[in-house]
């Protein structure tokens, strides 16, 4: 990769000027259509590649106390994703994929999802920084777009509304300790603004 | 022969300038055809749906591309970097609606400050005194609500706000709070957001959902909501959106024309105007402009100074986050309450001349996916991801964001042109954003994010840390912004400006400039209402003219 995405511009621009993601990956992004996205059916990936993006999931927001990327079923926001709004990412995750687990063989002599949490942030960190043993140099994305890709769509899948088809009931948010959109709580009163009384929380609890 | 197209006055932009312009021109008699770039949405269409509306983008300006390079030899990226909307009502539409009158210096900095090296300071044509007036109607048309004696540094004014200031929420109490423990004067941010009913539109819920959505329901003045329902009472407007303006045309008298423009299938059509008014923001309007070439303006319409596009402003902003030991509720109500404008006076011996506002601000901090993608703090010791990234997450509840908003220097070669190779799906060539930082921009915003720290000190922080959302360097600079001024200069000078004190072209005398593009300098506060402010003055002069020739 002749002259790598800034970290900096990235995040800046993958967040506030959502376009950009889709433009410096340089693939053409069709306009949103309207889907159940609560179905957990695989649409896009197959068991395999699901397995194996569920596992890199699993350590960009990992399971502690609290649920992670796992139990808001961030891979199910990612396959829908893909059926959909970002299926011009489509070949960057089929051949991204592949290219984890060749990565992962070379250094382990295992795939993916059969490496230890530990084993499986050295992968990460080594994509992370573009600098992966084994990574086809023909696959569609470097090693560091394809990460940024997961490590966004991660973030999105847990912290987007669940109709989107992560954030499983709700995990996300409560590990957030964001309550959901205010509008459609019905707003906030002066006395809940200074937290002399309790809000709603878009699953039903008052905190 | 289809009967021909025409109008009195042809309005490019229906934003805040445009928006005012055509409310005032309908409501005076005359006929005005409208192009905007975008639909035509309702409150309808609004949500607070973050992934949909600011992640993707689907609802504003989804097909919107720009070209940024830092300077001629940097190399040139494709995006999106403006947080422009393409709809009617145009950016306005998703404003957070601080309502902040510039002050009388504002207007004047080359004779306040002097001339300052790589810097192309200049003085607005107009005074304070003669836009005060105007200022006025804005406030009023837009519901602005506020607490007039609150600000001992602010514009001096002859009237109060139409609603009283909004309640605060804990974040911007403890702002308040650690502002006062540091001496400064505290005062309700005006945001022209309805603190009660008023004018037909209901009070503000506090949801949230201000900077970046739509209001779902009307609370929020924008011309959408305000202007755009009155001028169509009238009968008089003839509203189109989904067009792009791509040129207007000249005559050999050398008057505006007509406006070409293309419709959502990349259809031509062309509408003939006794006036053409200008009002597609500062990088619209140049960019339209540019795309004006003919044989009378071969390097674009009202372009002899050389400085349609030049001098390009944007704001730059220094921030701060921090944590308190309490839930800040910053997800809830406005982007900002409460505000300082202690610091904003210029003041040379600290090393930089200018200022800007203070105040609480949420954006970075109210909703999950900005916090998580804008604000991480500490990178790159920590990892952007795992449990750092978990830890982080787990303090939002608590989070506080800060802001200055400071005034940028203009300078000649930051500017908006032609981008020679990228289009966008109209065909035509997309805005090339060409934008570095002065070096007193650099000085300003180091000293204002130290004052923000102090803040944050001041309010008990637990962690505190600079979101690099809006980091700058003297290798990196704002590529865009959510204000845009400078690139259509007002002035008396016809070398040194591109339209004259009432904004009309100093060249092509039935052609006029009403958005930010006129402002001469940025000034530490947000635009919006100076804008509205302005057009108001323009549409006075202008109906004002047509009444005395037609007398």
């Amino acid at each position: 990769m002749a002259e790598p995405i800034s970290r900096r511009g990235f995040l800046v621009q993958s967040a506030l000027y959502g376009s950009s993601l889709w433009v410096l990956l340089n693939v053409p992004r069709p306009r949103a259509v309207a889907a159940a996205r609560a179905s957990t059916h695989h649409e896009v990936l197959t068991d395999a590649e699901w397995t194996t993006v569920e596992a890199i999931t699993s350590r960009i927001i990992p399971t502690d106390h609290e649920p992670g990327a796992v139990e808001a079923n961030c891979v199910n926001f990612i396959d829908k994703a893909l059926a959909h709004e970002d299926a011009a990412m489509k070949p960057l995750y089929r051949s991204g994929v592949a290219a984890v687990d060749a990565v992962s063989r070379r250094r382990f002599a295992k795939s993916f999802v059969e490496l230890t949490a530990d084993e499986r942030d050295e992968i990460l960190v080594a994509l992370e920084s573009d600098k992966a043993d084994g990574w086809p140099v023909a696959s569609a994305a470097s090693p560091a777009k394809f990460f940024e890709m997961v490590r966004a769509h991660t973030i999105m899948g847990f912290l987007a509304h669940p109709k989107y088809g992560g954030n499983r009931d709700y995990a996300g948010w409560r590990v957030t300790g964001y309550p959901g959109g205010g509008h459609h709580l019905g707003g906030y009163s002066p006395e809940q603004l200074m937290g002399k009384e309790k809000i709603k929380t878009a699953w039903g609890d008052e905190v | 022969m289809a009967k021909r197209d025409e109008c009195d006055v042809c309005v490019i932009g229906t934003g805040a300038g445009g928006g005012v312009m055509i409310q005032e021109l309908t409501a005076a008699g005359f006929h005005v055809v409208a192009l905007q770039r975008g639909p035509f949405l309702t409150a309808a269409n609004f949500d607070d749906d973050e992934l949909r509306t600011v992640i993707r983008d689907e609802v504003f300006s989804p097909d919107q591309l720009e070209t940024y390079r830092f300077d001629e030899t940097s190399r040139t990226e494709t995006g999106k970097f403006n947080m422009t909307a393409n709809c009617v009502g145009g950016t306005m539409t998703h404003w957070a609606a601080w309502s902040r009158r510039f002050r009388p210096d504002d207007f004047k900095v080359l004779s306040t400050e002097g001339p300052l090296a790589g810097a192309s300071l200049a003085d607005w044509p107009i005074m304070y005194d003669e836009i005060e007036p105007f200022y006025e109607r804005a406030e009023w048309d837009f519901g602005v609500s506020g607490d007039a004696a609150g600000n001992p540094f602010g514009a001096p004014r002859k009237k109060g706000y139409p609603n009283p200031a909004h309640p605060p929420r804990t974040s911007s109490a403890r702002f308040a709070q650690a502002a006062k423990k540091l001496g400064y004067h505290p005062f309700p941010t005006p945001m022209a957001i309805n603190s009660r009913s008023y004018d037909g539109r209901p009070e503000c819920a506090y949801g949230g959902a201000c900077q970046q959505y739509g209001c779902q329901i009307h609370a929020k003045g924008t011309t959408l909501a305000v202007s755009i329902p009155r001028a169509l009472a009238t009968k008089r407007l003839d509203l189109r959106p989904d067009t792009m303006a791509r040129e207007i045309t000249v005559g050999k008298d050398g008057r505006a024309r007509s406006v070409r423009y293309l419709d959502s299938k990349r259809g031509e059509h062309e509408v003939f105007a006794r006036h053409v008014m200008v009002a597609g923001n500062a990088i619209g309007t140049p960019h339209l402009l540019l795309m004006s070439r003919s044989g009378s303006f071969p390097h674009g319409l009202a372009n002899g100074s050389g400085l349609v596009g030049r001098n390009l402003t944007f704001h730059h902003a220094a921030a701060v986050n921090f944590t308190i030991d309490e839930p800040a509720l910053s997800f809830a109500a406005l982007e900002t309450h409460v505000a300082v404008d202690d610091l904003h006076a210029s003041d040379a011996k600290r090393g930089f001349i200018r200022g800007g506002v203070v105040a609480d601000f949420n954006m970075l901090v109210k909703q999950p996916l900005a916090y998580a993608f804008l604000g991480f703090p500490g990178y790159p010791a920590k990892r952007t991801w795992g449990s750092d990234l978990k830890d982080y997450l787990r303090k939002f509840p608590h989070a506080v964001g800060t802001v200055a908003i400071l005034e940028d220097l203009p300078m000649e070669a930051n500017r908006v042109d032609l981008d020679p190779t990228v289009k966008d799906g109209y065909g035509v060539p997309v805005p090339r954003i060409t934008h570095r930082q002065h070096a007193n921009d650099l000085a300003m915003n180091r000293w204002y994010t130290q004052r923000l720290r102090d803040i944050a000190d001041a309010a008990g922080a637990i962690d505190t840390w600079v979101p690099d959302a809006f980091a700058i360097s003297e290798r990196v600079a704002m590529k865009g912004s959510a204000h845009f001024h400078s690139t259509c200069r007002m002035g008396d000078d016809p070398q040194k400006s591109v339209v004259d004190k009432w904004c009309r072209s100093h060249e092509v005398p039935n052609l006029w400039i009403v958005d930010g593009s006129v402002f001469p300098t940025s000034a530490g506060y947000n635009p919006t209402l100076t804008i509205l402010a302005n057009a108001y003055r323009v549409a006075d002069h202008f109906v004002g003219e047509a009444k005395r020739s037609s007398a």
